[in-house]
């Protein structure tokens, strides 16, 4: 395993693509994760991969505005998120009580949490904005570490324990190295690294790094059901990633103003169009306000949506488009593509 | 014989710091949390006592699960050349020893470093103690050090206080500027 420290190590890298007209919110991805490798008592709180509502408060909540970094890219002073307030403690259930119910013959035991829950990792699914009905929207956006071509968190960490590998641009914690100071935690601006207060050290997505050696797509992307996540390397021409970002152009990054040169990449949302009061469909006049996805991804969002318009109609008139054949899924193996380790088969 | 000082500690410079986040995130980080310590040391039988005092409003004495809490430390510093400064934690070819104190850990740790974020830790020399109480507003903790060549050598140590309740760690401290001679 060769590592670096740099941020630019020069070697390739690995990405995602994630179309966000495909997700269902199914949080499949999310649980795929928790389960693989985030079990430990001290990360009970922790998503690797979440789901959260756009627009919405996310997970944790305010994300958007408590990381280290300026809508310019500068450095700023980050916040750790609270445990209750912002991430949303584990709940714990009454299932004793439940069990002792039962057994005393109870014909309706309330299962319930132990403490009143006060915010969770997608708590405000489904709010969304706009006027009901007409203008109503939200959108699912499934996050994960983005393996970041200028890692804040690397570039935080006094004791050089967050690496960037050069063979496949992973960014790891060595929590061998790792003295818990959390600086990491604050820099993040997507605020993907969390914090073990059991075992003392920070953890974050490894994205499947033994699968991925093994020339398997991480959990997260082999279990979608919405078959919504692209897995490869950004400079192979023949793989999904390089057609989505660099030839198709419309797999754009989360929030490209950090600076950090995220490499995971959404299709931005068509979304339905507003209908008037009289319950007519407008064309032209999409729900999802511009503006969001704007301050989400960034101004090429724009021309991103009219090439996938596009290639929609096309599609629709039945001309044939690479880029829908990618989107649709139709070879479900082809969305993933990684040097064989063993090589993957459905 | 026995040493008894009071102490003025300072904010360490954040811009020491390795990276380039804490450096620029805390550069305002230049009113220490501690601003006194008392330090009272003796050495008897070969072996070192050394006790610290500073005031801690609110002691901190674990994480208890909360991943956005830090624990009240202290550290004393000791040179194993003749230049090996306190301030940078040592430099290549001039390390540093030391020994660290924490309100969670049952035994103190032995570190060693030679510039700031190369300190390695490892648990203490089974004859090395800290024994801690908070009373009333201040930290009282006692290090019985034996058996520690550097400390023997030369005899001076540095001081350097994380105060949990304000987030500190790592670089974000206060310390003595300067060695301290034990006489
Ligand atoms: S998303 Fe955050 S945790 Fe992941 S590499 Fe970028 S800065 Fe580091
Ligand atoms: S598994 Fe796929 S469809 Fe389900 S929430 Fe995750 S990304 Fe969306």
């Amino acid at each position: 395993m060769t590592t670096t420290r740099t941020a630019d190590a020069g070697g390739r890298q690995l990405a995602m693509v994630l179309d966000l007209n495909k997700c269902l919110g199914c949080h499949t991805c999310t649980i795929a994760c928790k389960k693989l490798w985030n079990r430990d008592a001290g990360a009970a709180y922790a998503y690797w991969n979440n789901v959260e509502t756009q627009p919405g408060q996310g997970y944790p909540r305010r994300w958007q505005e408590t990381g280290g970094r300026t809508a310019t890219g500068a450095v700023k002073r980050g916040e750790i998120p609270d445990l209750d307030a912002d991430y949303g403690r584990a709940w714990t259930f009454n299932h004793e009580q439940v069990r002792a119910q039962v057994g005393a013959g109870a014909h309706k035991p309330w299962l319930r949490p132990d403490a009143p829950p006060t915010w969770g990792p997608n708590w405000d699914e489904d709010h969304g904005a706009g006027e009901h009905p007409g203008t109503n929207h939200y959108f699912y956006l499934p996050r994960l570490c983005n393996h970041c071509t200028h890692p804040a968190c690397l570039d935080a960490c006094p004791r050089r324990a967050i690496t960037k590998r050069g063979e496949d641009g992973i960014v790891l914690v060595d929590q061998d190295r790792c003295h818990g100071y959390r600086f990491c935690v604050e820099a993040c601006p997507y605020k993907k690294v969390f914090f073990d207060p059991e075992r003392g050290v920070a953890n974050k997505c490894i994205f499947c790094l033994p699968r991925i050696e093994e020339g398997v797509a991480p959990a997260c992307a082999r279990q979608c059901p919405g078959r919504l996540r692209f897995v490869g390397y950004l400079d192979d021409p023949e793989g999904p990633i390089w057609k989505l970002v660099e030839k198709w152009k419309v797999a754009l990054p989360l929030h490209p103003e950090y600076g950090l040169g995220p490499n995971v990449f959404y299709v931005p949302p068509v979304g339905p169009v507003a209908f008037d009061r009289a319950g007519r469909l407008v064309d032209d006049a999409p729900r999802i306000p511009g503006a969001l996805l704007e301050s989400l991804f960034g101004s090429r969002v724009h021309e991103a949506l009219r090439i996938v318009r596009d290639e929609r109609a096309r599609r629709r008139r039945g001309e044939a488009s690479e880029l829908m054949d990618l989107l649709i899924a139709y070879d479900w193996n082809a969305s993933f593509r990684l040097p064989a380790g063993t090589r993957e088969v459905l | 014989m026995a040493t008894r000082r009071r102490l003025v500690l300072s904010a360490a410079p954040p811009a020491l710091s390795p990276g380039g986040y804490v450096a620029r995130a805390y550069a305002d980080h230049v009113t220490p949390a501690t601003a006194q310590a008392d330090l009272a040391s003796s050495f008897e039988g070969g072996a070192w006592s050394i006790a610290l005092s500073w005031r801690a409003a609110r002691a901190v004495r674990a994480l208890d699960g909360d991943p956005a809490r830090f624990v009240d430390a202290a550290a004393l510093l000791v040179p194993t050349t003749e230049g090996a400064q306190a301030m940078t934690m040592g430099a290549p070819g001039d390390p540093v020893e030391g020994v660290l104190w924490r309100a969670d850990a049952e035994r103190p740790l032995r570190i060693a470093a030679e510039g700031w974020g190369t300190v390695e830790r490892q648990p203490a020399p089974p004859q090395w103690t800290a024994t801690a109480r908070w009373k009333d507003g201040f930290w009282y903790v006692t290090f019985r050090l034996v058996g520690w060549p550097a400390l023997d050598r030369f005899r001076r140590v540095a001081v350097a206080v994380w105060q949990g309740a304000a987030r500190e760690r790592a670089g974000l401290k206060s310390v003595t500027a300067q060695w301290i001679r034990l006489s």
